[in-house]
Order: C-alpha cells, then sequence, then structure tokens
C-alpha cells in the first residue's frame, strides 16, 4: 500500500488530542451541591469497572476515527490483485521506438518487450483515467486504452531520434494541463544513453521502465556549422553521446568527398575544420564509426558557403571599426571591395550607416536617405544608460551610454530600451550609435568582432540563416533578398534536397507568405 | 383547579402564609374529605348515623337500614383516644436542598408535613410529641393533647434551623424515653443514613409495641441524575465528593435509587411498620390519606 498524499500522514499526531482532552479537561469539573451523593457512590461502586472500560473504548473509538479520517485523507493506494485501485489520474506514456527499439535481444526485440509493458499498464488503467501516448515522433496523442492498444500492436521502429529527456517534459507538460490530481509520467525505453539531451527536469512524478539490457551504443547528439557562414573555411562542432569509454571516429563528408575527420569520445564536442571546395549551399554528414545501433550514427547538416564580402571602409565610421575591418581582413572573412561600406555617410551599395561625429550632418544624411525613399533616419540624440537586446547573442547585454533615436517603423534588427537601435531597409543598415567608447561599451568588448562579421557576412550581405526544424514545424523567413535555401533533414528519410526558392519539390513554398512548411518524404 | 389546599401544588401553597396557616388548611381540606377520624385510637364506639355521602368507606354503610329502608346511612364512631405519638423530625444538612427554584427544600416541605400530622393528631386528642436532630438531638417537645398544645410544636418546628449529620439512633432511643407505653412513632427523614442502624433501631420500637410510621423525604431531583457533562458531585453534610459524568450513570443510578426505596419499603414493612415515600412536589393532602389509608388497612 502507498499514499498519494503522504504528507497528510502528520495530521495522525491528532490521535492524541483525545486522551489530552481527557488529561486536561478531567479535572477541573463544575461543583455540584448534591445530598444523596450516597445512592451515586453506591452506583460508581458498582459499575465503575464496567463504565472505565466503556470510557476506554470510547477513546480507543474517538482515536480511530481520526486515524481512519486522516488515512483516507492520505489517499491510500493499495495495489493488489487484478483489479488495482488508484485514483483518476492523468498518464503519459512514452514508448521509444526509435530505431534502436529493433534490436533483437534474447530472440525478442526490444520494441516487443516495451509494447509488453505498455499493454500491462494499459490493462490497470481505469474508467476516469486520462491517456497520453507519445512514440518516436514525439507528438502526444490523446487517446482511450482501446485505441492506444491498437497502435501500439502496429508500432514498427521508426529511423526518427526520439529525445527522451524532451518526450518526458511534453508528457509532463501535457498531464500538468490535466484537472485530474493524480499525473505521472511513464517512459518505456532501452534507455540508451544517446536519448537524452539536457534541460529543465520535470516535476510531474515519473518511471522510467527499460526493456532490460541492450547492447552498447554510441551516437552523434547534435552536430553544427560554425560560423555558420563559411568563407569557404569553417568548423563542425559535434556532440557524441553513449555508453562511455567507447571512442570511435566522426568524419564530415559532402557528397562523396571526405571533408575532415577526428576521434570523438562519448560525451564530448569535437570541433572539425574543413574547407568547402566553392560557394554555395552543401549538403554534409556527420558519420560516426558504427555499432550495433546505426540509426543514430549519421546526422544530416546544411553547410553554406559564401565569398568574404567585400569591404570599403571610411575613417569616419571610428578607430575601433578601422582596427576590426583589418582583423577580419587578414583573417581572411572579408576582402577589399565595394560591396559594403562602412561609413557615417550613405555609400552606393551596401552601407552600413553610423551615426556622423558631427551632429550638424544628421539632417543632410536623414535627407539624403528620404531621397533613396527610404523610410528610416537619425532622430535625436540621447544620452542615458541602455541595454542592447535583439538578433545576436555575442553582442546582447552591452551598454550604450549614448544614441540616436532612429526613425521610421521598420522592424529593428537590435534594441536598446525597447526602442530601434539597429535597423535595416533597403541597402542601408542603420546603427544607432557611433562604435566609441564615449558612446556604447561595444567596441571593447570581445563580441565586436562577431558583430562586425554578422553585420558585413550575414546582415548586409544578405547571407542569413540556418534554421534547424523539425517535420511539421513551421520556418518564417526573414524579410531579406533570398538567394537561394537548402532544406535538409536529419535523416535520409526525411532529406529535401536543393530546394530552390521556387522549386515546391518536397516542400510547400511561398515566397509571398514568407514561409516554407516542411513535409514528409514518405 | 381544585381550591382545596391539601390537593394543591405544596410550593405553591407555602405562598400563601406561613407553617400554622398551611398547616390549617391542609387539615381542614383533609377533614372535609375524609369526613371521619384518620386514626383510630383503641376504643372506638358507635355514635350515631349520617347520610351516605360519596367517598365514604363502603365498609361502614350500614347494610341492615339500606334493606330495611333502601337508604343509604353510614355508621359513625365516637373515638377515645389515648393514643400518644411522637415524632422524630430530620434537620440534618441533607435536608436543606431543592433541585429547582419552584419547590421547597426537604426541610420546609417536611416542617409543613410534621405540623398538619401534628395537628391532625391533636385534633382527635392524642397526645403529640416532638423530637428534632441532625448529629444529636436538637430539640424535645413533650407529649401533649391540649388544643393548644399544637402552638407550641408549631413555635418549636419555626425555629428549627438546618443542622449538620444525620445520626438517627439517639433521637429514636430518646423516643422509648417520652412513650412509657404503647404509642405512635412518626419518623421524617430523608434516610441518608446508616440504613442498617436505623431500621435496628426501628425495630427495636416496633418491638416495644409501638406503632411506626416512617415518611421518606425526597426532592424529585434526587431520583434523577442531572447536570453538566461532566461535575464534582459534593455531599453538602460531609464535603465528601465524586467525580461524575451525570449521562453515563443516569440509568445505573436511577436504578439504584429505586433499589435502595425498595429495601426500604421491603425492611420496613417486614417488621410491620409504615413506609411512605414522600416527593416534595406531593401535595399534602395526597400524603396525608396515603398515609390514613396504610395505617387504618395495618391497623
Amino acid at each position: 500500500m502507498s499514499f498519494l498524499q503522504p504528507l497528510v500522514l502528520i495530521g495522525l499526531a491528532a490521535v492524541a488530542v483525545p486522551p489530552l482532552l481527557h488529561l486536561l479537561a478531567k479535572r477541573m469539573p463544575p461543583v455540584v451541591m448534591f445530598p444523596a451523593l450516597r445512592y451515586l457512590k453506591a452506583t460508581e461502586r458498582e459499575h465503575s469497572r464496567r463504565l472505565k472500560l466503556r470510557n476506554l473504548l470510547l477513546m480507543l473509538l474517538r482515536m480511530a476515527v481520526i486515524a481512519l479520517i486522516v488515512l483516507a485523507a492520505s489517499r491510500p493506494v493499495a495495489n493488489v490483485g487484478a483489479g488495482r485501485m488508484h485514483p483518476p489520474t492523468a498518464v503519459a506514456i512514452v514508448v521509444d521506438n526509435s530505431l534502436s527499439s529493433g534490436a533483437v535481444v534474447s530472440g525478442r526485440t526490444v520494441l516487443d518487450r516495451l509494447r509488453g509493458r505498455a499493454n500491462q499498464l494499459l490493462a490497470d488503467l481505469a474508467v476516469g483515467d486520462e491517456l497520453w501516448v507519445i512514440t518516436a515522433d514525439g507528438q502526444p496523442r490523446r487517446m482511450g486504452g482501446t485505441e492506444a492498444t491498437a497502435i501500439l500492436d502496429t508500432l514498427s521502429p521508426s529511423p526518427v531520434r526520439l529525445d527522451l529527456a524532451n518526450a518526458a517534459r511534453q508528457a509532463a507538460a501535457v498531464v500538468e494541463r490535466s484537472s485530474l490530481g493524480a499525473r505521472v509520467v511513464l517512459v518505456l525505453s532501452d534507455l540508451q544513453a544517446t536519448a537524452f539531451s539536457t534541460g529543465d527536469p520535470i516535476a510531474t512524478g515519473s518511471m522510467w521502465l527499460d526493456a532490460e539490457s541492450t547492447p552498447p551504443n554510441r551516437g552523434i547528439d547534435s552536430a553544427f556549422a560554425e560560423p555558420v557562414l563559411w568563407s569557404p573555411d569553417g568548423t563542425i562542432v559535434v556532440g557524441v553521446s553513449g555508453d562511455e569509454g567507447n571512442a570511435a571516429a566522426v568524419q564530415v563528408s559532402v557528397g562523396d568527398v571526405l571533408l575532415t575527420r577526428a576521434v570523438a569520445t562519448p560525451g564530448a564536442h569535437v570541433a572539425l575544420a574543413g574547407s568547402l571546395p566553392a560557394h554555395g549551399w552543401y549538403e554534409g554528414v556527420v558519420e560516426l564509426d558504427p555499432d550495433e545501433l546505426r540509426a543514430d550514427d549519421q546526422w544530416w547538416l546544411a553547410l553554406r558557403s559564401a565569398l568574404p564580402a567585400g569591404v570599403r571602409f571610411d575613417i569616419r565610421a571610428g578607430v575601433f571599426v578601422r582596427d576590426a575591418v583589418e582583423v577580419l581582413r587578414s583573417g581572411g572573412r572579408v576582402v577589399n571591395g565595394s560591396a559594403v561600406t562602412l561609413s557615417d555617410e550613405l555609400g552606393s551599395q551596401v552601407t552600413v550607416l553610423f551615426p556622423p561625429n558631427d551632429p550638424a550632418r544628421v539632417g543632410a544624411i536623414n535627407r539624403e536617405l528620404a531621397a533613396r525613399g527610404l523610410g528610416i533616419g537619425f532622430g535625436p540624440l540621447e544620452s542615458g544608460e541602455w541595454i542592447i537586446e535583439g538578433m545576436f547573442d555575442a553582442i546582447a547585454g552591452t551598454a550604450v551610454w549614448r544614441r540616436h533615436r532612429i526613425a521610421g517603423d521598420t522592424k529593428p534588427l537590435a534594441t536598446v530600451g525597447g526602442e530601434p537601435w539597429l535597423v535595416r531597409e533597403g541597402d542601408v543598415i542603420i546603427v544607432g550609435s557611433r562604435m566609441d567608447e564615449t558612446w556604447t561599451r561595444l567596441p571593447l568588448t570581445a563580441g565586436f568582432l562577431p558583430f562586425l562579421d554578422f553585420m558585413i557576412n550575414r546582415v548586409a550581405a544578405a547571407e542569413s540563416w540556418i534554421e534547424r526544424v523539425h517535420p511539421g514545424d513551421l520556418v518564417v523567413l526573414p524579410r531579406r533578398r533570398h538567394r537561394s535555401c537548402l532544406l535538409v533533414g536529419r535523416s535520409p528519410s526525411q532529406r529535401i534536397v536543393r530546394s530552390a526558392p521556387h522549386s515546391r519539390t518536397g516542400c510547400s513554398f511561398s515566397p509571398m507568405r514568407r514561409e516554407i512548411r516542411l513535409a514528409r518524404s514518405r | 383547579m381544585s381550591d382545596r389546599v391539601d390537593l394543591l401544588d405544596p410550593f405553591e401553597v407555602a405562598q400563601l402564609g406561613d407553617i400554622e396557616l398551611v398547616a390549617r388548611g391542609v387539615v381542614e381540606g383533609f377533614l372535609a374529605g375524609l369526613h371521619r377520624s384518620p386514626f383510630r385510637g383503641f376504643s372506638v364506639e358507635f355514635a350515631e348515623h349520617r347520610p351516605y355521602q360519596p367517598g365514604d368507606e363502603l365498609r361502614y354503610l350500614d347494610w341492615k337500614i339500606l334493606a330495611r329502608a333502601d337508604r343509604l346511612f353510614v355508621k359513625q364512631f365516637e373515638e377515645e383516644t389515648n393514643l400518644r405519638s411522637i415524632i422524630v423530625f430530620d434537620v440534618s444538612k441533607s435536608m436543606d436542598w431543592c433541585s429547582g427554584e419552584r419547590s421547597l427544600t426537604k426541610l420546609e416541605y417536611a416542617k409543613r408535613l410534621v405540623a398538619a400530622l401534628a395537628l391532625v393528631l391533636i385534633r382527635q386528642r392524642d397526645a403529640t410529641g416532638l423530637i428534632a436532630f441532625d448529629d444529636e438531638v436538637r430539640k424535645v417537645v413533650q407529649a401533649r393533647a391540649r388544643p393548644i398544645h399544637w402552638w407550641q410544636l408549631l413555635r418549636a418546628l419555626v425555629e428549627l434551623q438546618p443542622g449538620l449529620g444525620t445520626v438517627a439512633e439517639p433521637a429514636l432511643r430518646k423516643v422509648t424515653d417520652l412513650l412509657r407505653r404503647r404509642g405512635l412513632v412518626i419518623f421524617v427523614s430523608d434516610l441518608l443514613v446508616e440504613p442498617v442502624l436505623v431500621q435496628r433501631t426501628l425495630q427495636f420500637l416496633r418491638h416495644r409495641g409501638h406503632q411506626v410510621m416512617v415518611f421518606h423525604i425526597m426532592d424529585p431531583g434526587e431520583l434523577y441524575l442531572e447536570g453538566p457533562a461532566e461535575a464534582r458531585f459534593e455531599d453538602p453534610e460531609t464535603g465528601s465528593s465524586i467525580i461524575a459524568r451525570p449521562r453515563e450513570l443516569r440509568s445505573v443510578y436511577e436504578e439504584t435509587v429505586r433499589r435502595t426505596i425498595e429495601e426500604w419499603r421491603a425492611a420496613l414493612r417486614g417488621s410491620g411498620m409504615h413506609y411512605h415515600h414522600v416527593l416534595t412536589d406531593m401535595p399534602f393532602g395526597d400524603v396525608l390519606r396515603r398515609a390514613t389509608v396504610s395505617r387504618t388497612r395495618l391497623g
């Protein structure tokens, strides 16, 4: 027997109340004058034994009633026999039917064992229970016990990698929304170490049921390009998880070409440096030495290489900007050219426009912006202290002391004090502050170089995002000029190959609505 | 509602006046209903006939006249009494108690009852005396038959105050000094005494040829155990006490009281004595009538 509200058992201390009341209240009763005390004494003398026994039984009865009330309030649950009792419960069952569940152990697949345990759990459900089932696709579905049994019977190993931690969090979220008082998450899995990501622990009570022994496994936990935009060199950071002490080779290929390789130990991240042959999109695959469970030994990702942007620098943008551009140029991230201008006056092509050193020039710049048909411009100069918030993590939280308000309705790329600080419209990107230590702390921070790299190669050159999404996710493209895109699934079966903006192969894409909805390729 | 004082509620009767007035009213009403001498002496002779009235005992009906003239007459007797009676009256502290605001204490009730009894006896020319006691003999009034003697008895009764404990044997033994020849002993008490000693003393009087009549005075509140959920019940005489829960003991207490009354009744009647259980809410006339009937029956 167990208790759903064990803290209520503290109330058992109330059992001591009747004896205490008896001891405390007995001593000072009111006095009643009664001449026939002789009869009363005779009565008590003859019946005192019976009265004492009756009073003792009465007190024991009162104590028992209190104990029973407390025990009932603690909601005991007895697990006896076939008709197991439990209060109405919101149950979420996570069935891990990822590829590893196809492994055969002792002549029986792991999935069969998980299915058997799931059916046992379903048999214990009562009429008032609410049930959700989550399989490898990670989507919780509300259903009845019969429907769940039918789904489990037809369940087969899926090539999709199920993140058990995320699935448990989702399961906890759906049962927490239930109005039922009792909630539980049941995870049926082979509990491979590769199936777990990090994240917040769940508060809902959960039970993790494994399917006995499974073969040792390692797998790729994550893989992403760093930086996102190669020029053409870059790094791929690969996270490897699995049973410890089982090091394996990791390699990155683009098409049939081996890009780079290294040795990785489960639980560690390795950075694999590589270089793409030319600018454009590449479909890369990270591969781990195969083990018995193959599903998590590959990871597909998109790689983008672009030529370094040609930059024209104007000394009036400030010495910090000049020095940073020199560093980027020496690192091969930018080259001399005229594609992007960094200045406090408008250039002929794409311009990153900083406020002029002389405030008297603001009016002329604004008039020139208006003449180009742009709705943005510098507003009044203000002093204070603000924090940068917005798109780029490297500069978020950096202090700003002087800035021009930026006029216009364009959605900002970054803000200070909730107002626009970095805005792009057309070929002009306006920065609200000069890159000077009297205006902002930004040029003195480590994020300054990545910031300029980001501004030049991705914002100004319109080489934009790489999104990590899952089938069914809605992807909203930013409002910029899109030269191309590549959608790559996480496994061969979900791969969408080289989808140009106007192609509808494998995805629904509407440039007008700026949305891409990924579809399953099966 | 009856207009006879002897049949009214004792508390209401007590509001009408002092002991003398109440006793007179009770006795007048009592005798008017009785139409004959309540306590027959040892020498009773026929006197005359009078027409039958409802309430007359049928055994005094003259059957010969009924057969001869078809008229109902009863025979009246002339009493030549030389009965000497002593009233032994318990004035202990336990008698000074009543259970309600609208009731007489046992002592006040008993004073009026004793006064009435004394008046009835003296009216039939019986010499009547009084011994009052608590833990010792407190007052002694010699037995006299003169009508004015009732006033002496009345004065003694009025002056009596609640005493201390209850020890009846000395007072009952004192009776032997006052009654040299056979007489009537009337014992008025709440009988919260040691029963064996008192019964033995009363039996001694009975063996000496006295008629013994016992009035067991009880307040109705003594028949039942009432009070708060738990209380310390204290004896006003001895100061001893006991903690009890009336709800638990109520039924067995009533059984104990009922059994005690029956034991007193059986013990006294078994020795040829008269026993009357008197509650303080009983009309005085009823008590006198019951006493009269029982004494007539037992002789």
